[in-house]
């Protein structure tokens, strides 16, 4: 990548990074108590028990979020490796 | 019920074609690297080993027994999953830096390569795989059960674990990879996973929509206190230590470590891996509660929870449901079993079984290829093993409880892995001390309080113990430690132990030291994407890098053997006239053969470089500064023998020229002892022939001429005598004696020898000797010989009007010195260092004077004595002489000093 683009590739990936640890984050309260017993109620969705769908809905968007930022995430690498000064250069 | 034969056929027909997969891989991967199985989704799907039997089987018992509860198990992984970036991608680069073979193999390397480190992980994942392997067993001794009809559990079992031992043998353990990858085994046990997949969605969609009409009706007639608001206590600490305990399992159990970290191929696979393993996982629990919801309601009351996934179709007279349900959860249990016994026999060969031998061997000198088979032996030998514990456990914990809560107890065994694994890559100051200790207590908790009650009483903690504690102690019971009663077994039971273990291990580490090593490896680390570089963008092997490396081979073995070398391992291959493809093996090749010349360190470094599996890393660095230190040692040596050899070649031509210039004198010498001989001589022979001639002539010349031929034959022997003399003094050949001789006795019986010149001559002789007199150690004889010589030429040589001699002694250390110094002028400074040559007159000599022998002979002597006669200099430019003698201790003999003949 060229010289000129770096800062702006680093504030980018670090964006991402901080995107993925709010996923984490969100994934760890949303699905351990005591958060996650707000699930504890009688609605019923399509049939189902609200509890489940609340555990497998909040699963799904952490693997969406994933897959949606895992991209970003690897390709900035270069970013990441170009910031760090104890890398020997390209 | 289905017939036992088809079942065994369709059991064995489905092993081999798993067999069948991982063989065809593994001889494919050798000729060439298949672009298939580098991809992310084999990957992905070899990770899924981690849904076995509890997940086919267990889990429909766990949610019909315990609601959501089963869904933490799952909850875990994805949540680490999510967070690749931070952990999963640190442990991949970490194990392919440092080439990690297994979790035994990463934690003792980070803690200073500790060999016992190594040995405690190796146990404790044996022990802790152990119920795991019985849970697999019982599930298929079970649903082998269900379909076959009733049999004796204990044979089944037996015949079912042998089976496994001997699949786990053929499988993983053919050959010995040095990255201890097996290619085969990964790609069988992705072929599982989509095997897995399709049964439990097949059971599940049969269920949801073929037993019950469809999701609503499963639900509406959901048994109270499943999944309504009256489970409130779901969510609760259990939820929690659960799901830590599933998210430290996907990485600490030693057959998800082997395929999520040392099976890794490439970093960038887990980009993917990220969200399609827990899609994977969300795919397979979706619908277990189903299932065990339409179970409780169609089977009866007694029937076992765990074994729903079966019994539903077989009630429902589905065998072929049935048949791919059994070979679900077949498949599951056997990929679990293969995987993990691979993965702990590799550590017990590793780190218990080879430092032994190697130990053993290293007095026999043992080959490489002792050590490879040792290695595949013993990895047998471990897989048996292992087997035989998973059937023992099996045998002694009776088929009672639920399976999970033995899947659990296995989970909370390689948690005591966490701490020392999380400290090691973060924590740089986390020490061997902290991770031996915390791992220690640890696992003794663990043993206590959950893995022997598991037993229930019926090994080594017997009931009453687990009942009232260790010697009644209630304080000690197992699942009640330290009085924190009331908590869930499991809870209670990962409170202590791994609570305990991290406590322990923050603790030492702050209070103890790490050592070089530890300090390196741990830089390395925890450090490790700073130093290694990221993997190159793009295919892991290509034909360029073949391209590099045989240039690379050229530049160092020569063009020639490196042609034929690369020419040879091609053809191998199957490539003839190509290049190789740089399969592991090729490479590990090529650095061997660089290896025997710039030194293995180098080798690999250069190597790995151009095949872009790793950056030059810093224990590279090292090593090759090591081995370049030794060279740099080397060629010191070398200089320093090459400068002595030049010294002593230096030496040698110092001698040389010595013994030239000694020859050169000696023929000065010889010419001049002719010279002088034949002077006397010449005077004999002429006036003999004159006397011979008979000529006649008065009495009184013939006496005269008489008279000078007698003279001069008398200065001839003198001469000679003279010669000889100095000759043997020289050389060191006279040896006279020496006494105790009064200087002053000596100088002037010396002085009144010559009186007769010094009168004539109206010479002054003052002596100026030390008061109390001195005690010399010479020989009277030739020191009188030596003052005579000395003090003559004083005479003679003085031109002096009034001439006047001075003779001053003096004492120096053990020395007596006698400067003779006459005020006639004497030498200057350049005769001064020809004085003492033979032959050598000064300027004012004439022949009367004698040879010029008198100084070099007197010099002779003196040294014979020990001592020294010198020419020196005045400060007022006047040259003297100064003696140099040595002093006596013993008493001056007198008499001596006046004795012996006088010597001209």
């Amino acid at each position: 990548m060229r010289p000129a683009e770096r800062p702006t590739m680093r504030l980018a990936h670090r964006k991402t990074r901080t995107r993925s640890a709010a996923l984490l984050l969100v994934g760890v309260v949303l699905l351990l108590p005591p958060i996650a017993g707000v699930a504890l109620n009688d609605l019923k969705i399509f049939g189902a028990p609200f509890a489940l769908v609340y555990i497998f809905a909040v699963w799904a968007l952490l693997i969406a979020g994933t897959a949606l930022l895992s991209g970003p995430l690897w390709n900035g690498q270069d970013a990441e490796a170009a910031s760090n000064p104890a890398d020997p250069p390209d | 019920m289905l017939s036992v034969n088809l079942l065994l056929a369709v059991c064995l027909g489905y092993v081999a074609l798993l067999f069948g997969v991982a063989f065809i891989v593994d001889r494919e991967t050798r000729r060439r690297p298949l672009r298939w199985l580098h991809s992310p989704v084999i990957y992905t799907l070899s990770i899924s080993v981690y849904c076995t039997s509890w997940t086919f089987y267990g889990a429909v018992g766990s949610a019909a027994r315990n609601g959501l509860e089963f869904v933490t198990i799952y909850l875990g992984p994805t949540l680490v999953f999510v967070g690749w970036w931070w952990l999963l991608r640190k442990l991949v680069r970490i194990g392919r830096a440092h080439r990690i073979t297994s979790i035994a193999d990463l934690i003792s390397s980070r803690y200073g390569k500790s060999p016992s480190l190594a040995v405690l992980v190796t146990l404790i994942a044996v022990v802790a795989t152990t119920p795991y392997i019985a849970l697999q067993l019982q599930s298929v001794t079970w649903s082998y059960q269900i379909i076959a009809g009733e049999s004796d559990s204990t044979a089944t079992a037996f015949w079912i674990a042998a089976g496994m031992a001997l699949f786990a043998i053929l499988f993983g353990t053919r050959t010995l990879d040095a990255n201890e990858r097996h290619h085969g085994v990964v790609a069988a046990i992705a072929f599982e996973a989509i095997v897995k997949l399709v049964a439990l969605i097949a059971v599940g969609v049969f269920c949801v929509w073929g037993v019950a009409n469809g999701v609503g009706d499963v639900f509406a007639n959901a048994p109270a206190g499943l999944t309504e608001a009256a489970a409130s206590e779901v969510f609760g600490g259990r939820w929690i230590v659960l799901t830590f305990l599933s998210a430290t399992a996907i990485i600490c159990l030693p057959r998800q470590f082997q395929v999520a970290v040392v099976e890794n191929i490439e970093e960038r696979h887990l980009k993917t891996a990220s969200w399609l393993f827990p899609l994977y996982l969300f795919g397979m629990t979706l619908f277990i509660m189903p299932i065990a919801i339409v179970g409780l309601q169609t089977m009866p009351a007694d029937a076992n929870p765990d074994l729903f996934l079966l019994t539903l179709p077989l009630s429902e007279d589905r065998q072929d449901l049935a048949m791919l349900a059994f070979l679900g959860g077949f498949s599951s249990a056997t990929s679990m079993v293969i995987v993990a016994a691979i993965a702990v026999s590799t550590m017990v060969s590793n780190h218990v079984v080879t430092p032994i031998a190697l130990s053993i061997l290293r007095a026999e000198r043992a080959v490489s290829g002792d050590i490879r088979n040792l290695l595949l032996v013993s990895r047998r030998i471990s897989i048996a093993v292992i087997l035989g514990l998973g059937f023992l456990y099996f045998q002694l914990n009776g088929s009672s409880g639920a399976l999970a809560a033995i899947g659990l107890i296995a989970f909370v065994g390689v948690a005591q892995f966490l701490p020392s694994l999380l400290g090691g890559v973060f924590w740089r100051d986390a020490t061997r001390a902290g991770a031996l200790t915390g791992m220690l207590i640890g696992a003794g908790l663990w043993a206590y309080t959950l893995f022997l009650p598991s037993f229930g009483g019926d090994f080594v903690l017997s009931a009453a113990v687990l009942q009232n504690g260790p010697w009644g102690l209630g304080i000690l019971r197992p699942q009640a430690l330290f009085g924190l009663d009331g908590m869930d077994p499991l809870v209670h039971a990962v409170v202590w132990s791994v609570g305990l273990n991290a406590l322990t291990f923050v603790v030492v580490s702050s209070l103890t030291q790490p050592t070089v090593l530890e300090r390196l490896q741990a830089t390395l680390f925890v450090d490790v994407f700073r130093t290694t570089g990221g993997e190159p963008t793009g295919a892991v092997v290509g034909a360029a890098e073949a391209d590099d490396l045989l240039i690379l081979a050229q530049r160092i073995l020569g063009e020639g053997p490196a042609n034929r070398l690369f020419a040879e391992m091609a053809r191998v291959q199957g490539h003839s006239g190509g290049l190789p493809h740089p399969t592991d093996s090729v490479i590990a090749r090529l650095e061997r053969e660089l290896a025997g010349s710039i030194g293995a360190a180098s080798a690999h470094a250069l190597v790995t470089r151009i095949a872009g599996r790793q950056a030059l890393g810093m224990t590279d660095l090292i090593d090759i500064a090591d081995e370049t230190q030794q060279l740099i040692e080397t060629t010191r040596q070398l200089a320093l023998k090459s400068a002595e050899l030049e010294r002593t070649a230096q030496q040698f031509r110092q001698v040389n020229e010595r013994l030239r210039s000694l020859d050169a004198q000696k023929d000065d010498f010889l010419s001049q002892v002719s010279h002088e001989l034949r002077t006397p001589m010449t005077s004999i022979r002429s006036f003999t022939e004159i006397l011979l001639d008979g000529a006649e002539m008065p009495e009184a010349t013939r006496d005269r001429f008489v008279g000078i031929i007698h003279d001069e034959s008398q200065r001839l022997t003198r001469l000679l005598d003279v010669l000889l003399d100095i000759n043997r003094l020289e050389a060191g050949a006279v040896d006279f004696p020496l006494d105790a001789i009064d200087l002053s006795d000596a100088v002037e019986g010396a002085a009144e020898a010559i009186s007769s010149l010094t009168l004539a001559g109206n010479v002054a002789v003052n002596m100026d000797l030390p008061a109390g007199g001195a005690v010399i150690h010479a020989n009277a004889d030739r020191l009188r010989q030596v003052l005579i010589n000395i003090l003559s030429n004083a005479v003679k040589y003085n031109a002096a009007d009034p001439p006047r001699i001075d003779i001053r002694g003096a004492v120096d250390g053990g020395f007596v010195t006698l400067d003779i110094l006459d005020n006639g002028g004497g030498i200057s400074r350049l005769e001064a260092t020809t004085v003492f040559e033979k032959f050598a007159r000064g300027a004012r000599a004439d022949r009367d004077q004698g040879a010029g022998l008198g100084l070099p002979i007197s010099r002779a002597i003196l040294r014979a004595m020990g001592g020294d006669l010198t020419v020196e200099f005045a400060p007022t430019g006047d040259s003297f002489f100064r003696l140099r003698l040595k002093q006596s201790n013993a008493p001056a003999d007198a008499r001596r000093a006046f004795a012996g003949a006088i010597s001209d």
